[in-house]
């Protein structure tokens, strides 16, 4: 028994290490397991992955993770210093803050993954159409982009959520209109160097559209340099929610968003420490799991 | 003398100030192969360039096969001419394989019989089937050549631009992608233009040849007038001496 | 003759099994695998293809070879000098000094941010003590000798403002002012157009002969080595294949003599004087690297 499942998982691995690989799928699966195999052996890029994958666990299983509904109030406990029923304490509302960072987790990933499905595309393609197309196009854009390069991100959101109005969405969508600058840069200065490529000049000499050479031969160059700065800068996108969070105007109580929380524990931070450090640590800790993920990233995807 | 497949008339290029190429004519014959020889700077690549299409900026008179060539060029005339980079490990989009690589041109022009062609042309090229689904970084530069020629030759071209395909490889694969090109050649009654620095490559593969200099034309003439080490013009007579080697003096 | 007349005098550098290895995740990679030659006041040639070693080779001399490269041999004595015995820092005072490199291309071995001439005035002064003044004329004195017209000119030029060819004379003229016994050329002349090169290869050579310096001469291009070196070794695959007077390459009754590898590298390269149908195609044997 044992013996058949060993020799399958070595045939496995011979056929995702083939260098004579037999389909379209087993070349990109077997340059997927080549990468991994890179990024394995990289243990700070693990120690983010992990970090990163229970993110997305606790986020899933929140309801059995977490101990208390995160939203009741028990006034007469009110303030307790960790113990075995509140692993964290509570906070001024007598709510358990474990509870609430086990949460708030999903709320995190919330506004990371909207932030991202709405920064990456814009910033690409806002990117490879102006280092592709160069030109007035080029001008045009990347002066749009200088604009909102000019502002600092926290403060650019900041006058942003005060037009929409405080809440959640709105400050996704503050944060997603500040973040996609530097990503259209990126992609851009990519473009800039791809485009005058031998290849590109091949794929133009077959005749393709230039919908299509920027589409299917430009972007998948940019992609691996976005991936990273992606993940790099999550920790900043997640730092900027806290930072809306923590000036009130991002998610409104009581939902449980890690910077309202320091906000809201910041009265008591000298003699209810817990109140404000522990979604303070969640924080961290989530910024440094994906700073981590990002490097081990790069390492494996941009070396070409 | 057969038809002319590439003729080109008063050529002139020029980025900014620099006058690159200057009334430069030439005609090259129906399954010919023809030599564009200079040093640097001598504007032979950017012939090839304007040629193919990807120089738009020339004035001038382009006809391939007897047609009139606009500045850009249409669908139709990509499938008839093709061409082949220097630089082997830069000519390779570095994250498709050499199946994608062939697939794209017969997607762009929307040509059916993809697979049976793109291994036929694997063959053709010397190149095994168990290659097909390799990345470029797993192969060798002579290799990457091929796979680069063999990209070229999917659309069945009838004329194949060729600038300095040979220059970035050691002598024993120059020789392995030389016999290639002409057996292609034979096989494929294909029309070659080949630029190159290197005069004993261009006396091996063409019948004639010009030898530019800034610019300029400086001299056509035939491989037997090299070979006898008989050129007209001081310039051309120099390149070959050069090209003989080191010679001491006294 | 003159290989000859070379051989009663204490050789420059004498290397016997000299060994590169590359430590890697995969295995240990040989670069250089018993490699032996000595070099005296000429010019030696070191031709193979990519992969051959011979770039190697001339790294290892200057104990240049990056990080997981580590370096072997027996022996490898410069003017009766042990290398290999030697510290670090003496052989970085040696390096630069008394054995010096020129490199392919002039472009990443200059700096961009300084003026050429203020960076061979540098290098002069790191092997001599002298006040600036002196240091500048001296390198307008080298600028002329690698026959650069106006040196005064091109020494406030920075890097990108020269030409290709006029870029390789000046690192020439940097390696040379410190006025090393040996320089070693790795494909010095292989980015430059054919009149360029051989303007390049003629100050060497007299660098050789007036001066006196030994040469080794790095190259794919065996007509080149042919035509300007003395003697030449054959690499391949880490190995050398043979090592012979440069004469012999050239001559056709000699060939008989050759290396079934260098004689492969011969034949396929297109000749102007016996047009082929077909370039013979080299096959390689693998009992070369037995």
């Amino acid at each position: 028994m044992s013996d058949t499942s060993v020799s399958d998982r070595s045939g496995w691995r011979d056929w995702l290490m083939s260098t004579s690989p037999a389909s379209r799928r087993q070349a990109r699966l077997g340059q997927f397991y080549r990468q991994w195999l890179a990024f394995r052996s990289n243990p700070s890029a693990m120690i983010g992955l992990v970090i990163v994958v229970a993110l997305l666990l606790i986020a899933a299983a929140a309801p059995l993770v977490a101990s208390q509904d995160p939203l009741v109030q028990d006034l007469p406990q009110r303030l307790q210093p960790p113990s075995w029923a509140h692993l964290f304490g509570t906070d001024a509302l007598g709510r358990d803050i474990f509870s609430r960072v086990v949460y708030g987790t999903r709320v995190t990933l919330v506004i990371v993954l909207l932030v991202v499905i709405t920064v990456g595309p814009i910033g690409l393609l806002i990117g490879c159409a102006a280092g592709y197309l160069g030109g007035w196009v080029d001008t045009v854009l990347m002066r749009i982009t200088d604009v909102f390069l000019a502002f600092p991100r926290l403060v650019l959101a900041l006058a942003f959520v005060a037009a929409l109005g405080p809440g959640l969405e709105n400050a996704v969508i503050a944060i997603a209109f500040t973040a996609w600058p530097p990503y259209a840069r990126v992609a851009r200065a990519e473009t800039m160097v791809i485009r005058n490529a031998d290849y590109i000049s091949a794929i133009q000499l077959q005749g393709a559209s230039q919908g299509r050479i920027v589409w299917k031969h430009v972007v998948p160059m940019c992609m691996p340099s976005l991936i990273v700065r992606t993940t790099l800068d999550m920790a900043g996108i997640i730092l900027t929610a806290a930072g809306l969070g923590f000036l009130g105007l991002g998610a409104q109580p009581p939902i449980p968003e890690w910077g309202a929380m320091i906000s809201a524990g910041r009265e008591q931070i000298f003699d209810q420490w817990w109140v404000a450090t522990f979604p303070g640590l969640a924080i961290c800790v989530v910024a440094l799991g994906f700073n981590l993920l990002g490097d081990g990233l790069r390492d494996v995807m941009d070396a070409r | 003398m057969t038809n002319t497949a590439i003729s080109v008339e008063k050529l002139n290029v020029s980025f900014g100030d620099s006058h690159v190429v200057k009334d430069l004519s030439f005609t090259v014959g129906q399954g010919e192969s023809y030599g564009l020889v200079g040093e640097s700077g001598s504007g032979k690549s950017t012939v090839l360039r304007v040629l193919s299409g990807l120089n738009r900026d020339w004035s001038g008179t382009v006809a391939i096969e007897g047609a009139v060539q606009p500045k850009l060029r249409a669908k139709a005339f990509h499938r008839n001419v093709q061409m082949v980079f220097q630089d082997p490990y830069g000519s390779l989009h570095p994250k498709k394989t050499i199946d994608d690589a062939l697939a794209e041109p017969l997607a762009i022009h929307g040509i059916r019989d993809a697979q049976a062609r793109i291994g036929k042309t694997l063959s053709d090229v010397g190149l095994p089937a168990s290659f097909r689904f390799r990345f470029p970084h797993q192969l060798s530069g002579g290799q990457r050549q091929r796979v680069a020629i063999a990209r070229a030759l999917v659309l069945e071209p009838s004329i194949l631009l060729l600038d300095e395909p040979t220059s970035a490889l050691d002598v024993s694969i120059q020789a392995e992608v030389l016999n290639l090109l002409s057996a292609l050649r034979h096989e494929r009654k294909l029309t070659y233009i080949l630029v190159s620095h290197d005069l004993a490559v261009v006396g091996h593969m063409c019948e004639r040849l010009l030898v530019m200099q800034f610019g300029r034309a400086v001299e056509e003439m035939a491989v037997g007038t090299l070979s006898a080490r008989q050129p007209q013009t001081a310039y051309a007579q120099q390149l070959l001496t050069a090209s003989e080697g080191f010679r001491r003096a006294g | 003759m003159q290989t000859l007349a070379n051989k009663a005098e204490a050789p420059l550098l004498d290397i016997d099994n000299l060994k590169v290895d590359f430590h890697t995740p995969t295995g240990i990679v040989q670069a250089v695998r018993g490699l032996s030659f000595t070099l005296g006041r000429e010019r030696l040639g070191i031709v193979g293809e990519s992969g051959s070693g011979k770039s190697m080779t001339g790294r290892a001399i200057l104990d240049l070879i990056p990080h997981p490269g580590v370096v072997g041999a027996d022996r490898m004595l410069f003017r009766g000098q042990d290398l290999m015995s030697m510290d670090r820092k003496a052989r970085r005072k040696l390096r630069g000094r008394h054995i010096s490199m020129v490199m392919q291309d002039p472009k990443f071995s200059l700096n961009p941010v300084q003026t050429v001439g203020s960076q061979i005035a540098e290098a002069y002064r790191i092997h001599h003590k002298a006040g600036s003044r002196e240091a500048r004329e001296r390198s307008l004195a080298m600028l002329e000798q690698v026959q650069i017209r106006e040196p005064a000119r091109v020494y406030d030029l920075y890097p990108h403002e020269v030409s290709g060819g006029m870029g390789q004379r000046v690192m020439i003229a940097m390696m040379l002012i410190a006025e090393p016994e040996i320089l070693i050329a790795d494909e010095p002349t292989s980015a430059l157009d054919v009149t360029v090169q051989l303007q390049i290869l003629k100050i060497l050579d007299d660098l050789v002969s007036q001066r006196g310096m030994g040469l080794i001469f790095i190259s794919h291009d065996l007509h080149l080595v042919q035509s300007f070196c003395d003697r030449v070794i054959v690499m391949y695959g880490g190995k050398v294949m043979e090592t012979l007077p440069a004469a012999e390459l050239a001559d056709e009754s000699a060939r008989s003599r050759r290396h079934p590898y260098t004689l492969g590298l011969l034949n396929c390269l297109p000749d102007l004087d016996r047009p082929r149908e077909k370039l013979p195609t080299l096959n390689r044997d693998p009992a070369w690297l037995a």
